[in-house]
């Protein structure tokens, strides 16, 4: 077996009906981020929210679930923060499902006063999600297989 | 399609390793409690704990038999989580979603509903 995790990738273009100052508060700022990083049936406390917008600080977002209590912890380390147009996440693989992943937030300013961000988000799988995966081949577990396999 | 919540709880199910070991595990067959915490140097205790949460997830389910409760890899659940790549997608679109609303929302200003 390959032992380098697999890197996937999703990228997501939105515009929002907003000045692109406003849409990089909604992103830097804890009582913004608090108002829509969600889910739904989570609670994310602003006092749980650690941003250090420079190169190099840390980010971690908590939420708790509203029906169970569970939390859920995101940590990570800024790569990249040029304000107010890009943002380069890390992601840390210990307190994730993942082995890493690298969000890559750019946001454009549009000539009508609105703005597009483009969202791209790299995703490393474990040896050790891939070989539930395998497993699970024999299950019916195909589509994740063959995304895996894909690279 | 799972909720938001569900796929929520599976993310966090899945972020522990001790979790990522016992689902491994349990790959190979079902297993109880007993038989789970053997590789591992943390109390039995903390061992059902993890389990608990996997089941929340809907990731694995227990048997009846009252004193074993041997636990399995659920099928149906496991499968959408495994679809995980979809599913991280159709995770960051809701969220965004919500950043739509957000945005939005301050640009209204204060309003009475």
């Amino acid at each position: 077996m390959n032992e380098a995790p697999t890197a996937q990738e999703i990228r997501i273009t939105r515009v929002f009906d907003a000045p692109r100052a406003l849409v990089w508060q909604a992103w830097t700022d804890p009582e913004h981020l608090a108002r829509w990083w969600g889910p739904r049936g989570r609670t994310t406390p602003v006092d749980s929210i650690t941003l250090e917008i420079r190169p190099g600080g840390t980010f971690r977002v908590g939420s708790v679930s509203d029906e169970h209590g569970d939390d859920m912890v995101t940590t990570g380390t800024f790569r990249e923060v040029v304000e107010p147009e890009r943002l380069v996440l890390e992601e840390a693989a210990e307190d994730s499902w993942h082995d890493g992943a690298v969000s890559e937030v750019r946001l454009i300013e549009l000539a009508d006063g609105r703005t597009e961000m483009r969202f791209r988000a790299t995703i490393h799988t474990t040896e050790e999600m891939i070989g539930i995966a395998e497993t699970g081949i024999n299950s019916g577990f195909d589509r994740l297989a063959e995304q895996v396999a894909a690279r | 399609m799972m909720t938001t919540d569900q796929l929520t709880t599976t993310f966090a199910a899945l972020a522990d390793p001790t979790r990522r070991a016992i689902l491994a595990r349990l790959a190979q067959g079902e297993a109880t409690v007993n038989e789970l915490a053997e590789p591992f140097p943390i109390t039995l205790q903390a061992v059902s704990k993890h389990v608990k949460v996997l089941e929340r997830a809907g990731l694995i389910a227990r048997g009846r038999n009252a004193q074993m409760r041997p636990s399995r890899l659920q099928g149906t659940a496991l499968k959408q989580a495994a679809e995980w790549l979809g599913e991280y997608r159709e995770f960051w679109d809701d969220r965004f979603d919500r950043l739509d609303h957000h945005l939005r929302d301050i640009q209204r200003g204060p309003r009475h509903e």
